[in-house]
């Protein structure tokens, strides 16, 4: 008898915590003088120096509201650390979107499968959300009214490596490593489509879990692949492992990487100076460039990082892929609601940051598809442009 | 013969990887056979232990060998303290409130080292670079792997004949099997436990300090090779320093055969689905002798 009792309470206690806020009324996130934006990224575990991301972002939002707000109102900036585990991106976004005040939007946000386990729950009840930082082809199949894509895809950067490889460095047999996620997978069909194209198939096409650290039968398989260059699509503690293991195999194809593990200081101290003569894609202008951009932002990151932060790519990418978030919010106006703030959005046409080139319209959520392909010098450190910003058909 | 050195290639690869395997795998075995504690945070434990290497290895300047001397230092001390500090207060403790008393140590350690550090991860330098190799009829050994191989051999070794010779062997045994009687009889079982605690923290330290140069130095570092490590132990029978060592070199093996041969993506699985067949099989494990106790 007890046990019923129990289990109906149980039951209707379910009950009420799943109608509660479907009944609420959505909150806003804005008020007279404040914009809430959430943003989660990993500060900790595996992808952690993704996570620079969303300090990167904060800065902006800083130094936007330093200079008087938006619209006489200041950013609020709600930035959680999820680990690059989904479970918990859920957790933290249900728990600001459905506390006062809300949140308006969020702001970038790291990872493929983070962003998707929320994509749906964020669109259902309209909620912007600008430059997801991911490249997936996820966050426009199709476009969602709310959702403004900005980081290239990591098809369209595979496509491009892949065709440097076999049109400029004369490459033929081409290996995949790519992490068993949706962002590995998506890097992984696009290198696959372009092979295609130019007549060649993958000599070998290697999946690897997040959780491995033993990386050794991989690279035996690419090895044995007899690859003359191995395009990686995964983290960057797998890209420091893979580089140990391939010496330690006295494997030395060229490598050429994901936009994702373009911070080449990041990656040249992590693996002990391995991060040799790699090829990779770049979204955003190198840390170094002297574009007004560029200089405007590296001045004001003396002024305001915090002690042992890095001006490096992923911190400059929380930046990028958020100016056209603050445009738009300026855009919008006074009388602030999601509906005009997306409206705003749409004006935005070849708005050039420190990324390539952005442009939205209202059947447009692709902002960004301009890349550059660059390369590491024997240094590990100094990287040299090869490409200009490049458009992928 | 092409196929053959390749197959050798994947076992050596494997028996590196499962060295490190084994060694957590002792550890655990040693904690388990004195206290019936299984130690779910020997893994950040020694995670804990290849951060304070490195620290003194950079931060603090010290040569490699002193640096390596300084963390096990701190190891022990790691393991007496997490003894002393938080197993020794649990008031008539049943063995699942123990092991539950090691997953909140695990989860303090963790947390303590991403505050510490950050969650980044760090290079961890050492006098070998990943390309010096020796190279036998074909086979490819880097030379941390034999290095690795090399060690964890020589501590499997050591502590076989010291804990099965030694009376220091004989107290752990007879403080698991009979707490009350093994004090009667004059050993000061409180010192032993916690004499092994000191002894697993130093040899999980060894395996972080193997692992960080083959990869980063990093919170999450060791969460990998410590269920790996767990399935070595229950393989060989949690009981039984040479079933945790074969358990380890086997988990090693099968894993990178598996890899190689079937499927990368399912790697990780190969483990547990070894454990899962061993405990229908022969649910004592491979080398460990059944016994009926405790009532």
């Amino acid at each position: 008898m007890l046990k019923q009792t129990l289990k109906i309470g149980a039951l209707a206690a379910a009950l009420c915590a799943t109608a509660l806020p479907a009944g609420a009324q959505q909150l806003s996130g804005v008020t007279d003088t404040e914009i809430h934006i959430a943003a989660w990224s990993p500060q900790t575990g595996p992808a952690a120096p993704w996570g620079a991301v969303a300090r990167g972002t904060a800065m902006l939002f800083q130094m936007v509201n330093d200079a008087g707000g938006i619209n006489g109102r200041k950013i609020v900036f709600h930035s959680f650390d999820d680990q690059y585990n989904p479970a918990k991106t859920v957790a933290g976004i249900k728990e600001l979107v459905e506390k006062e005040p809300g949140i308006f939007g969020v702001a970038s946000g790291v990872g493929t499968s983070s962003g998707l386990a929320v994509k749906d729950y964020l669109m259902e009840r309209g909620i912007p959300w600008v430059g997801p930082a991911a490249g997936s082809l996820h966050w426009i199949t199709p476009p969602q009214k709310a959702l403004f894509a900005m980081y290239p895809l990591y098809a369209d950067e595979a496509k491009l490596l892949t065709r440097y490889l076999v049109e400029k460095e004369g490459k033929k047999k081409i290996a995949i490593f790519y992490a068993s996620d949706e962002y590995g997978e998506n890097g992984h069909r696009g290198a696959v489509a372009e092979m295609e194209k130019l007549g060649i198939k993958p000599v070998a096409e290697v999946p690897v879990n997040q959780a491995d650290r033993d990386l050794k039968s991989h690279l035996l398989k690419l090895k044995e692949s007899g690859a003359d260059a191995v395009l990686m699509w995964v983290n960057p503690t797998h890209a420091v492992i893979t580089l140990k293991t391939a010496a330690a195999l006295q494997f030395a194809p060229q490598w050429a990487v994901s936009s994702t593990l373009s911070d080449a200081a990041l990656m040249n101290n992590i693996s002990g100076g391995l991060w040799k003569n790699i090829l990779f894609a770049s979204f955003g202008e190198l840390p170094d460039a002297n574009t007004p951009e560029v200089k405007k932002y590296r001045d004001a990151f003396s002024k305001y990082a915090q002690q042992g932060e890095r001006w490096g790519v992923f911190f400059m990418a929380g930046i990028g892929f958020v100016e056209p978030m603050v445009e738009g919010l300026k855009r919008a106006g006074r009388n602030l609601t999601r509906e005009n703030f997306i409206k705003a959005m749409e004006t935005i046409k070849d708005f050039k940051g420190i990324m390539g080139r952005v442009s939205y319209g209202p059947n447009e959520r692709q902002g960004q598809r301009e890349i550059f392909l660059a390369r590491t010098d024997d240094s590990g450190v100094k990287v040299t442009q090869l490409t200009p910003w490049t458009t992928v058909k | 013969m092409d196929w053959l050195v390749t197959f050798l290639q994947v076992v050596f690869s494997g028996l590196a990887a499962g060295s490190v395997y084994a060694l957590i795998a002792l550890a655990m075995v040693i904690i388990y056979r004195t206290t019936e504690v299984l130690n779910f945070a020997q893994g950040d434990m020694a995670m804990l232990c290849a951060n304070v290497g490195l620290a003194f290895l950079v931060t603090g300047a010290l040569p490699f060998p002193l640096a390596v001397a300084a963390a096990l230092a701190f190891a022990a001390l790691l393991g007496a303290c997490a003894e002393f500090f938080f197993l020794r207060r649990a008031k008539e403790p049943t063995v699942l409130s123990l092991i539950i008393i090691t997953l909140g140590l695990e989860m303090i350690v963790f947390g303590f080292a991403s505050w510490k550090w950050g969650g980044e991860p760090r290079d961890f330098p050492i006098p070998l670079s990943p390309a010096d190799v020796l190279v036998v009829g074909g086979v490819i050994m880097g030379h941390l792997e034999l290095a690795t191989i090399g060690i964890a051999g020589l501590i499997i070794a050591a502590l076989f004949f010291f804990l099965a010779r030694s009376k220091a062997g004989l107290a752990m045994r007879s403080t698991q099997q009979n707490r009350a009687a093994a004090r009667l009889m004059g050993i000061r079982v409180r010192r032993v436990e916690m004499g092994a605690w000191s002894l697993a923290a130093m040899i999980g330290c060894i395996a972080g300090l193997l692992v960080g140069p083959a990869a980063t130095v990093e919170p999450y570092m060791m969460w990998d090779p410590m269920m790996k490590g767990f399935a070595a132990a229950v393989l060989g029978g949690i009981t039984s320093l040479p079933g945790a060592a074969l358990g380890g070199a086997i988990i090693g093996i099968v894993e990178n055969l598996f890899g190689f041969y079937v499927s990368t993506a399912f790697k990780s699985v190969v483990p547990f689905a070894v454990i899962l067949l061993m405990l229908a099989i022969k649910p004592s494990g491979l080398l460990a002798r059944h016994y009926v106790k405790k009532v």
